[in-house]
Parts: C-alpha cells; structure tokens; sequence
C-alpha cells in the first residue's frame, strides 16, 4: 500500500514537472519568437517620447553692462470652457485684475467665437503678479466654496511661458528690434543675431518610464551680446534729437555717434521710435520697414556734407591743394547745365578752406570736372557710396551713386554728385566714408556688437577697417581745412573747449515729378573731434526743419548739443587740459 | 576510542541528519535567491529615487534661471534710464553743464573700459554618464545578454 503511494506521487510530480518544463519552455519560445521581436520593436516606440528642449534667448547688453534686453516669465490666462461654474464672476474677475473688456469676455465665455470651442484663451502675457493674484483668489473661492462643488472662478488655467522684455521701453528700439511671440527676431540686432541669441534647440529622447534616470540635455543658452552702444549716451541722443524736432519743427531725424578709431556706434538715435514691449504696434508706429531705422535705411541727398569727401579726394589726387586758388563767379557750365551757388551769387576770390567754409557749389564742381569722372568716381567707390557698409543690424540699404555708364548718369552729374546731389546715400555710409578723414586715412567698419558671452567665454570682436582711399597726410590737412572754415565762420556747431572739424549740407528734396521742391529740405551735420585726436564722429540729419531750411541753423547747433554731452560722458577733457596732460 | 568512532559513525549515517543537510542546502539556495532579490530590489529603488532627484532638480534650476532672468529684468526696469534719471532729479541733481567740469590729474587712473560679463571659463555642470548596472532591470539585462551579439553568435 505504502508502496502504491510512492509511485503515485512520483507520477504526480513527473506529470507537474513536465506541465511546469512545458510552461517554461512556452515562455522561452515565446520569448524568442519573431512576433516578440515585433512586440519589442513597438514597444520601444513607447518607450521613450521625443522632446525638444528650447535654450533661453541671449540677452542684450550695452558697453557697461545694462540689460537692454532680456527674459521674463509671462502666464497665458485661459478659461476652461468645460469647467467653467460662474462665467459672470470669472468676466469680472478678468476684468479687475487684467483689464480687459469685462462684456466681451463674459460673451466669449457663454457664446464661444468658434462652435465646440473648449479653452478660451484671454491673454498670453499676463504678468507674473497678476497671475499669481488671481491664482490665490481662485484658491480662495474654491475654498470657500461648499464642500464638493466647485469654486466661482473653477476653468481659469495658467501656463508660464518666457517673453521678450525691453526694460529701457523706447531707448534704442532702433537698434535692438525685437522678438515676436514665435520666437523671431525682426530689425536691428535681433534680427541679424537671430541664430545667435535664440541658440539651438536640443532634442533627446525622454523616457516614459519615470524610474528610469537619464542624463540631464546639456542646452547652451543662446548667446549673450554685448553692444557698442552706452546706454547713457543713447538716451542723450536721443533727447537731443526729440528736443531738435520740437525746437525746428522737423519732422523726422537720426543723430549717429560712432567711433572713428574702431568703427563703434556708441549711440543712433532716430525718430520714430516704438515700445519694444509692445511690438503689436509696429504697424501704427511705421509705415514701411524702411523706417524703423533711418540711420541705414534710408538713403536720401545729404547735400553738402558730401563736399567733404570731393575735396578730400581732390587733395589726395593732387588735383587741388588747401592754398590752391579759385575765382568764384558765381556759376559753372558742366555737361551742358549751369551750376550755381546755394544763394546765386559769386564769392569771388577763395582758397579751398573758403570754399568749404562758404560751402561753393560753383568750386566743388569745378574741382571735380578737374579731377575727372575716373579719378572723381573712383574715389566716391573707395568710400563706399553705392555699397553696403555691412554694418551688423537688419534693414541697411546700399544707396545709390550714379556713375558714367550708368543709363541715367548725364555729364553734369560729375559737376552735381561732387556737392551731394544726384547721389543718395544712408547717414552710416557718409559717417564711414569720412571716418578716413578722422582717423588719418583709414576708413573703418562700423559695427553695433561689442562682444560675445557663450558658455562663460566672452569674445571681443576686432576692429575691421575697409581700407585706406586716402593718405594720412590728406586726412589731417582736411581736418584742419574743416576746423578753420568752423572758427572762421564763427559757425553754431563749435563747441566751447574743444576744436572740431564738420561740415554742414543743406540739401532740397527730390519731388517725383522730377524738381526740387524749394521749401523742403533735408538739414546735415558731420563733424568730429577733437581734431587732434578724434575720439568720437557725430552726424545729424534732420527732415524737413521747418524753422529755418538750413543746415547751419539747424543740424549745426544739435551738433553741438550732442557733441557737448559727448565728451561729458565719454570724460574727453577739453583741449586744454589735455595739453596740459601731454605736456607733463 | 571505540565507543567515540561507533558514536561519530553512527551520527553520519543517522537518516534526520541527511534531511537536515538538505534543508540547509534548500534554504541556502532560497536565501541566496533572497538575497538577490533584496539588493536588485534594493538598488532599483536606489536608482529610481535618484531618478525622481534628478528630475526635481532639473526642474528646480530650471525655475531658478527663470526668476533669476526675471529678478534680471526687473531690476534693469528699476534702473533704467529713465527711471534713474527721475529720481536723481527727484533727489536734487541736474544734469552737469560742460562749464561744470573740473578735471584733475589721478595718478594711476584708468578710464572705464567695456564690461567683462565673463567670470572665466569654468566647466559647465553637467551629470556624469549613469552606467546601465545602476539603471537597469534584471529582466532588461537578461534581455541584453540573450539578444547580445555574443550571445546570437552573430559576432565572431
């Protein structure tokens, strides 16, 4: 009997194990299967969700180191349709709080905008103050609510999301651009350092599982700029230029301030201006893109302010010297046409700091029929006009230089570019072009970027020069040609202390029809200083001054403002003292 | 002596003692097992909470550079041009005339140079490579080693 059991349980445990090997060897086949392999390779789809994580954008710095640009936390504030409990309260409540329009959004709530709509979104840039209030007010009427129901304002949602900020609002605008909610730069240097400052967004593979450690994405933030401009010096130039339109009823102007050693703008103020922080207004600010910066965009006749650039290329030839003489008589035949002066009479007998100082259209025309359209047009290319300073911002326009072959250039246009007529050009391009006469010969790039900040290092850019279209020798001999014609003239863009150099140009204004309209005209200032040691350029123009039309009752005396708190906040001494300095 | 050897021989052969040899040996295997079990068990929940750490850190410096870039912003607001301007004149100043200026001779003095927004290069932080034995599961290792090239004899 004993015997009996023995064998039964052998059978019984036989029979099991071999249910148990047959299970396990199921398993193992299963496991081992093709189908396993295809239920392996999808779940491996399932296993990790692709995401991309954005760097934050670069911020925007100028020379010392003010935020001019830079990130802050904004909240989108949307309604729930689905849970909402009290629309009326909610309206209300958006209303205080945000200030919107209380009717509208109660009636988006109750009659959503698009059937079957179910998140109502009120705005995107809620401050993080106001998002954080009407957090707590929600809280607190949910807890006042009776238990199990839900609170008045139950629906509204939060979503943190960084935006764009401007702390300086209006300072600059020009220069900087801005960035739309996408994430885009348009204008100034947001745009063109767009790829920089915005950085590269890093995708990697999150797991799902959430037990599963990872390695933390390594995402470098977009690159940090530094600026050549001085925050205070902009808002200096710009306050000149607002308080020069209001004294000359212009309606439009740009005061650049660059650097002739190295090409730095150290302020570019122009009019318009917008918020950037409200960058939705572009459209009511500006008509066209053009305007957004004027001081690159756009080209116009500057005048006389050209002549500059004709004497200077008429010294460097040979063609002239400062002692050569010329008997005015008050007109010039060139190709054909009669060239005046700017007040129809002759000024007889004059030198060549004369006829800078009388601003002669009569001799700056005849001493480029001297030189030639060849020696004359070569010059004018060597400083860039007709060509792109590739200055760092989005937007410069390359102007326009007619030159012999062109099918509109005519014989006269010789006698009339050498004055600034028939040559539109940008304010930049003029203040590049006679940076060679401020820094002895060599004419510089100008640029807005200072400086890089990626991953801690921080990279200076070099100064770049275009080259050399004239000599030392003939950049300091027309330095001085244009500080003497300034004392001789006893002009309004002196500045008491220091010697500078400029010129004015008062030019009248193409109309489409062909003529110069005789009322309009655009005003000019280019000067530098000190003469003996230029630290600092400073060009103005303004439109269409209403006060009076020219050049040296307008554009001179901004000049002088601006170049007075110029050398206020650069800490340029007065000429003076600065010998003094030398000379111990 | 006699006596003592028929005893120990006696004790080898005793039938409770080999049942009780193969009770330990069972229980040796069953607290091996539980042992393993234990310390994979162990070192799962290690890796698991060291995996929520990381993501809660991740998540703190992430909305630390925010107020930092917030905290950044507000205070260029609050030191703006304009802002600045209105409370010197609030406080009595005005602007400086050129006639104002006096200059004297520091020696030593060097003009403000552009700012230096870099401390120097430092290495960025960044968490070491996680090896796979801290992060992986025993079947998913048992998994690797049966489909591993080696293991296909796909690789010679």
């Amino acid at each position: 009997m004993r015997q009996q059991y023995i064998w039964r349980s052998k059978f019984l445990i036989s029979v099991l194990g071999f249910l148990a090997f047959l299970v396990i060897a199921q398993i193992v086949r299963i496991q081992n299967s093709d189908e396993a392999a295809i239920f392996r390779q999808r779940a491996s789809w399932y296993a990790t969700e692709p995401k991309t994580f954005y760097p934050d954008r670069g911020n925007i710095y100028d020379r010392n180191g003010h935020l001019l640009a830079g990130n802050k936390t904004v909240y989108e504030v949307g309604v729930n349709l689905n849970d909402v409990k009290d629309a009326n309260a909610i309206a209300m409540t958006l209303s205080v709080q945000l200030g919107v329009d209380y009717a509208e959004t109660l009636n988006n709530i109750v009659n959503p905008p698009i059937p079957d709509l179910a998140y109502l979104i009120v705005t995107k840039s809620a401050s993080a103050e106001d998002a954080a209030a009407l957090q707590q007010l929600q809280i607190t009427m949910q807890e006042q609510a009776p238990a199990g129901t839900s609170g008045s304002l139950s629906g509204l949602e939060f979503t943190a999301h960084p935006q764009r900020d401007y702390p300086e609002g209006t300072l600059a605008s020009n220069i900087i651009g801005f960035v739309n909610r996408s994430g885009r730069g348009y204008f100034g240097v947001e745009e063109k350092y767009n790829d920089l400052l915005a950085g590269n967004p890093v995708q990697v593979l999150v797991p799902t599982d959430p037990n599963k450690a990872e390695d933390i994405p390594h995402i470098p933030d977009g690159t940090n700029l530094v600026l050549t401009i001085n925050r205070d010096l902009q808002a200096a130039a710009e306050k000149t230029l607002d308080d020069a339109l209001s004294t000359y009823g212009a309606q439009g102007g740009t005061i650049i301030v660059m650097d002739p050693r190295n090409g730095e703008i150290l302020a570019m103020a122009v009019t318009p201006r917008m918020d950037l922080n409200q960058f939705w207004n572009y459209d009511v600010v500006y008509q066209n893109a053009s305007e957004f910066n004027r001081a690159i965009s756009v080209p116009y006749e500057p005048g006389s302010v050209v002549k500059i650039l004709t004497m200077a290329a008429a010294l460097d030839s040979g063609a002239v010297t400062a002692n050569t003489g010329f008997l005015d008589t008050g007109s010039i035949l060139v190709g054909g046409s009669i060239i005046k002066n700017w007040n129809d009479e002759a000024w007889g007998q004059q030198d060549m700091t004369g006829c800078l100082q009388h601003s002669l259209n009569v001799c700056m025309a005849w001493i480029s029929t001297q030189m030639g359209t060849q020696i004359f047009y070569g010059y004018m290319n060597r400083f860039g006009l007709g060509h792109l300073t590739n200055i760092d911002m989005a937007g410069e326009s390359a102007g326009r230089l007619k030159v012999p072959g062109d099918e509109d250039w005519y014989p006269v246009d010789l006698g009339t570019n050498a004055f600034g007529q028939g040559v539109a050009i940008t304010p930049i391009q003029l203040l590049t072009a006679a940076s060679s006469i401020a820094n002895d010969g060599r004419m510089v790039s100008p640029h807005i970027l200072y400086s890089m900040l990626r991953e801690n290092r921080q990279y200076n850019v070099p100064a770049q020069y275009t080259g050399a279209p004239i000599s030392s020798q003939t950049a300091r001999t027309l330095s001085n040609m244009l500080a003497i014609s300034l004392e001789n003239e006893a002009s309004q863009a002196l500045v008491p202390g220091y010697r500078m150099a400029g010129k004015t140009g008062t030019a009248q204004i193409p109309t489409p029809y062909g003529y110069y309209d005789s009322a309009l005209t655009n005003a000019s200032f280019i000067g530098w200083g000190p003469v003996d040691d230029a630290q600092f350029m400073i060009y103005v123009w303004l439109e269409k001054p209403s006060t009076s039309i020219w050049g040296s009752e307008t554009a001179a005396p901004v000049f002088s403002e601006m170049a007075q708190k110029t050398v206020i906040l650069l800490n340029i001494p007065p000429d003076s003292v600065r010998q003094q300095l030398v000379s111990k | 002596m006699q006596n003592i050897n028929h005893f120990v021989h006696a004790y080898k052969i005793a039938p409770w003692r080999i049942q009780r040899q193969w009770i330990g040996n069972a229980l040796l295997v069953v607290v091996g097992f539980a042992m393993v079990a234990a310390l994979y068990l162990y070192v799962t929940a290690r890796a698991a909470i060291a995996g929520r750490e990381i993501q809660d850190l991740t998540a703190s410096t992430r909305a630390s550079q925010q107020a930092s870039a917030d905290l950044q912003t507000r205070f260029a607001a609050l030191t703006s041009t304009s802002v600045m301007e209105e409370r010197a004149l609030a406080l009595g100043f005005e602007p400086i005339q050129p006639g104002m200026m006096e200059y004297i001779v520091v020696a030593g003095y060097m003009p403000p140079q552009p700012v230096i927004l870099s401390n120097g290069p430092q290495p960025g932080l960044r968490a070491p490579s996680i090896p796979p034995e801290y992060n992986q599961s025993l079947l998913d290792w048992m998994d690797e080693q049966i489909h591993s090239p080696y293991a296909r004899g796909g690789l010679q």
